[in-house]
């Protein structure tokens, strides 16, 4: 599984980690890449709705809350999701489209109801921070496994739970802004425990995972905290009202849904 | 060195006025070329230097001329693979309604992308709101601005900032304060960032960016980028670094430059005039003293290095005096040049320093030296010949001799003739130029001869006038020819340039008259900003309609103009309803057939050209147009040549139709409004603003438009005259100069007058009837020399500055003022030398020399 849908599966769409039960654990362990498609598979659900609260701490200690809403349609990779800020009051309604390719960058726009204006955002722009959290907007796309090449590096513990630590790299034709990235996945669930984003040989960022439980048969991290290690900031995603496989239309995921308050 | 300590400095510490007034000469022609060009450098430094700062780490821009272009040329742009970042740009000037502070440049750019290219330094503020550009993109009223400028206005963050707006003035959060260096020092300070898509609204601009910056992706070069991007944009684009808005306000800029070069030259020319006066009449004095010293075994050599040693000397003390007050104009002059520079080009800058450019001061101080020193090269040349047994007896040395005098005839009738040749060979600039500048050398060839000649004619008239003193003050001329011809030929080349500035300037305001009767000929003229040439705002054009439901209102017609880039020129399109303009502004065309040319253009099969674009890029009648659009290459014929002065590089007029299908735009800058019959223009004026109340509209009178017009064209002269008064002045201290050595050259006859019974009113009357005669001739020679030097000027004018085709009218009513003037600067010149003449010790009088 590539660092990108790792981070987008548990951000924001939280694609949960379940059991698969034709599929035994060993076999799923054969190989880096299995132990990251078997994550997937195991976050399947057809759509989903949660509300979240978005902290950042900045180095100073500096606590800036937002609220979103935020609903997703369809299967890894070729899904399309709708983020909708609900708080603070400056920022309530803007919304941001994201549509998901399984061999391209996804595409992304905003909506500002202030001045009622859509703007895209450019796939030059994805490095950067996602208004003012430590993510940035690449964080946020869902790609396909066959994206990255898979190592597994060997067993690790986090979260206090057993992991397989696997290292992935994107390949040639994929645009990243991380040069690498270390993923842990626990051994019990396969559910996602923590990542580390690396640029060259410095590591930029780090996700953890954390406040586990089962949401509809899916193993769900209520909790995450990315860390910028370069800004000594964190910010903390806590997921409130969460629902899988919720009935949702194509026709909310578009440009015109967006700019409708 | 040594014979410059014994010889040359006792002699300039004996005639301290006399030195100072030559020093004055080169000081002051040195000064105005320091103050001009280091005004001129200022501005495009200032220029330079606001758009390398906001360029930031910008390696090339996309334009397409003022009118900007769609969003959707972002996307293309940052699809090109050698592109690592490129982001959209839009820049106004608006006034900050703050009393003190001018205008603010609103940088509004893409904040998430942007600081890719720009650092946003921040000094205080919500470090989140900037670094989260989700508060700054969702709150439109959202501004950042720099450390100077809050701090100068007291303001903090979430103050309220007052601005203009499309929609009438709005009130602005400050979100953010920069810090004074780099990005923030742009514009002296006056800057404020906001987001692009709501600078696109406040300003009226629709879904367009002014340009996109963009940085190239490692592993390209810049050039590969533009290559790149030249091939999927098309020709309509242009892909330069940022360095070529600073050569496309050069070329702004050089029309103004080249005045200031020919202007300089005068005053140098000028100053030249003097020096070489000052020092003929020194070797004359000092005629004894090369005898004594040739005497004693100083060879021709010696003798003629020691006058060009002092006359170094003189050049670079005048010079480093010229360098010193040129600098302290320059800051006056660069106010004045930003400001004519904003009025008629509507480019916003700030010369906040004044900062001469080594390499210019290096130029003057070469300048100001050459040209004491060939000022010097006839009386050095002189003094060498001097021989010594003659040196040592008196004689009259002023005197012309015959040879000389037809030699100077038969130079200056090959010079004349070689320069008019040049006129008719004049294709050529280098041609023209040189034929200029036989013919001014070819009248100071004449002018030793024309001034006696004058002064003899006009002795009668003097001597009727005071018998005694008008006789004594005319031979006083006659005798001493070279000393009187360098006055006269200072005078004359100053009178020379104010006729030839004041005849452009007259045929300039009539030719102006006569277009802004024909074609600016509506009532009323609507416009987004009270400053006509700032585009910064647009009306949408459904305001058209509006407008023609107002009660009173028959016609309105709707244009476009913006300057965008022909053959790497800066020129204005202005896009017309052609249709309806024919029926209201018909103008008689230099070329074409006035309804051909009409109905062609209004069905988008050809365009308009103005008289001084088709001079300036050398176009003719049905010749095929390429003009580079955003959206396609314009490729229409010339079907008219019009008289037209919306720019000094050129207009090119067109249908809107051609406008809006090349450019995607229906934006309107100004419409023209003609009222029904019976109804007022302050009425209906009245009526507009109540109309559009809250919204950014300036309603102009055509009395008020014409005089705006005017005004800047006022302005544009105003700089010439700040020049020519330093010419005048020149010239006037060239009579001072000439009456100085005048008295102490006939201090013994002065005395031996007064010895006899010459009453001191006599000796007065004498000196400024000798005065006055300078002048006299000097007028007349100036005058003659001025209808000369306008018809040069015109002709420049036309072919080299703004392609206008000007009337040539001689300036009467500025020569007959003139009259007056220079008399009466010369006989103010002539107070000082003739109280010294009166009070001076008589003893002392008769025994010099």
């Amino acid at each position: 599984m590539n660092k990108v849908l790792v981070v987008f599966a548990s951000f924001v769409c939280f694609v949960p980690s379940r059991f698969a039960g034709l599929r035994t654990i060993e076999a799923a362990a054969d190989s880096a890449r299995q132990i990251v498609a078997e994550s997937q598979h195991r976050t399947e659900a057809t759509s989903q709705r949660y509300e979240g609260l978005l902290q950042v701490f900045d180095a100073k200690g500096k606590i800036a809350d937002k609220r979103w809403t935020f609903e997703r349609l369809g299967s890894h990779g070729n899904s399309k999701a709708v983020l909708r800020f609900t708080a603070p009051a400056e920022v309530k309604g803007v919304a941001l489209l994201i549509v998901n390719h399984p061999d391209r960058s996804s595409d992304q726009w905003m909506w500002t109801p202030a001045i009622e204006r859509d703007r895209r955002i450019a796939l030059q722009d994805r490095s950067t921070r996602f208004f003012g959290t430590d993510f940035s907007f690449e964080d946020l796309e869902e790609r396909d496994v066959d994206q990255y090449d898979y190592t597994l590096a060997g067993d690790d513990t986090a979260g206090g739970a057993l992991c397989w630590k696997i290292e992935s790299a994107p390949k040639r034709t994929k645009s990243s802004q991380y040069t690498r990235s270390i993923v842990w996945i626990r051994k019990d669930t396969y559910a996602l425990a923590r990542i580390e984003n690396y640029i060259k040989d410095q590591i930029v960022r780090r996700l953890e995972y954390s406040a586990f439980e089962k949401v509809q048969g899916i193993w769900t991290a209520r909790q995450l905290e990315m860390t910028d290690l370069r800004r000594s900031s964190r910010t903390r995603l806590t997921l409130d009202k969460l629902d899988y496989n919720v009935p949702l239309k194509d026709d909310d995921f578009t440009l015109e849904a967006i700019r409708r308050p | 060195m040594i014979l410059l300590r014994l010889i040359s400095w006792p002699y300039f510490r004996k005639h301290v006025l006399r030195t100072m007034l030559t020093i004055a000469g080169i000081v002051l022609g040195v000064a105005v070329f320091v103050g001009m060009h280091t005004a001129n450098q200022s501005v495009l430094f200032a220029f330079s230097q606001t758009v390398d700062r906001i360029a930031g780490k910008t390696e090339l821009q996309v334009t397409a001329g003022e009118a900007g272009f769609d969003e959707e040329i972002l996307e293309k742009v940052q699809s090109a693979s050698s592109v690592r970042v490129a982001v959209p740009v839009i820049e106004a000037v608006v006034d900050t309604r703050i009393k003190g502070e001018g205008s603010l440049l609103i940088l509004g750019v893409d904040m998430m992308g942007d600081r890719g290219l720009r650092d946003y330094d921040l000094d205080s503020g919500d470090e989140s709101v900037i670094d989260d550009p989700l508060v700054f993109l969702a709150q439109p009223d959202s501004i950042i601005l720099t450390k100077e400028f809050a701090d100068a206005n007291h303001l903090g963050v979430q103050s309220r900032v007052a601005l203009g707006t499309v929609d009438g003035e709005k009130e602005f959060t400050v979100r953010g304060i920069m810090k004074s260096s780099g990005l923030a020092s742009a514009y002296g300070g006056n800057l404020a960032i906001m987001d692009i898509y709501a600078a696109q609204r406040m300003f009226g601009r629709g879904r367009r960016f002014d340009r996109i910056d963009l940085a190239v992706q490692p592993g390209h070069t810049v050039a590969e980028c533009e290559q790149e991007l030249r091939t999927l944009l098309g020709p309509g684009l242009q892909v330069d670094p940022p360095s070529g808005r600073g050569q496309q306000f050069e070329a702004i800029l050089s029309a103004y430059s080249m005045m200031v070069d020919i202007s300089s030259l005068f005053a140098l020319f000028i100053g030249m005039f003097i020096i070489y006066n000052s020092f003929a009449i020194a070797v004359t004095q000092r005629r004894a003293e090369i005898g004594i010293l040739r005497a004693l075994g100083a060879t021709r050599g010696q003798i003629r290095w020691l006058f060009l040693g002092e006359s170094a000397v003189t050049g670079l003390i005048g010079s480093l005096g010229g360098l010193a007050f040129g600098v302290l104009i320059a800051r006056a002059i660069a106010a004045t040049v930003g400001s004519l520079i904003n009025d008629v080009y509507g480019v916003g800058h700030l010369a906040d320093e004044v900062a001469a450019d080594p390499k210019l001061l290096g130029i003057a101080l070469g300048i100001g030296i050459a040209t004491s020193v060939v000022a010097a090269l006839i009386p050095a040349r002189n003094a060498a010949r001097v021989d010594p047994v003659q040196a040592l007896q008196k004689g009259k040395y002023q005197v012309l001799s015959a040879g000389e005098n037809r030699l100077r005839v038969v130079l200056a009738a090959v010079l004349g003739a070689v320069s008019i040749a040049c006129l008719f060979y004049g294709g050529s600039r280098a041609v023209f130029y040189v034929g200029y500048m036989l013919a001014i050398v070819a009248a100071l060839l004449l002018s030793p001869l024309l001034s006696l000649a004058l002064a003899r004619a006009i002795r009668p008239v003097l001597k009727w006038l005071r018998p005694v003193e008008g006789a004594l003050a005319a031979d006083s001329l006659i005798q001493a020819p070279r000393r009187t011809s360098a006055s006269v030929a200072a005078l004359m080349l100053s009178l020379a340039l104010v006729v030839a500035f004041a005849g452009m300037a007259r045929a300039s305001y009539d030719s102006i008259l006569g277009w802004m009767n024909t074609a600016l000929n509506p009532d009323l003229f609507v416009v987004p900003s009270q400053n006509i040439a700032v585009r910064t705002f647009r009306f949408p054009s459904s305001m058209g309609p509006e407008l023609a439901a107002v009660a009173g209102v028959s016609r309105v017609q709707m244009v476009s103009d913006m300057r965008i880039i022909f053959r790497r020129t800066p020129i204005m399109a202005v896009a017309l309803e052609v249709e309806s303009v024919a029926q209201t502004a018909r103008r008689t065309p230099v070329a074409g057939n006035e309804d051909d040319m009409y109905r062609l253009t209004a069905e988008g099969r050809g365009l308009m050209v103005s008289d001084n674009l088709a001079q300036l890029q050398r176009l003719t009648l049905g010749e095929m147009l390429e003009i580079p659009a955003p959206y396609g290459v314009i490729r229409l014929p010339i079907v008219g040549i019009v008289v037209d002065y919306s720019d000094q590089q050129g207009t090119v007029l067109m249908d809107r139709t051609v406008f809006a299908k090349y450019w995607h735009d229906d934006t309107v800058n100004v419409f023209r409004v003609y009222l029904q019959p019976g109804s007022r223009v302050p009425d209906v004026k009245q009526r507009i603003l109540e109309r559009f109340a809250g919204r950014r509209v300036f309603v102009l009178t055509n009395g008020e438009l014409r005089a705006y017009i005017l005004k800047i064209t006022d302005q544009w002269f105003g700089l010439t005259s700040v020049q020519i008064a330093v010419a005048v002045l020149v010239a006037i201290l060239g009579i001072v100069n000439t009456l100085t050595v005048s008295i102490t050259d006939r201090r013994r006859e002065l005395g031996v007058l007064q010895a006899v019974g010459g009453l001191h009113g006599q000796i007065r009357r004498t000196i400024w009837m000798e005065a006055l005669s300078i002048g006299a001739i000097g007028l007349m020679l100036g005058f003659a020399l001025g209808a000369v030097n306008l018809y040069y000027i015109l002709q420049i004018v036309h072919r080299d500055i703004a392609g206008m085709r000007l009337d040539y009218e001689y300036p009467v009513s500025v020569a007959l003022a003139l009259v007056p003037t220079i008399l009466g600067a010369a006989l103010v010149a002539a107070i000082w030398p003739a109280e010294s003449a009166v009070h001076g010790s008589l003893v002392e009088a008769l025994e010099y020399e």
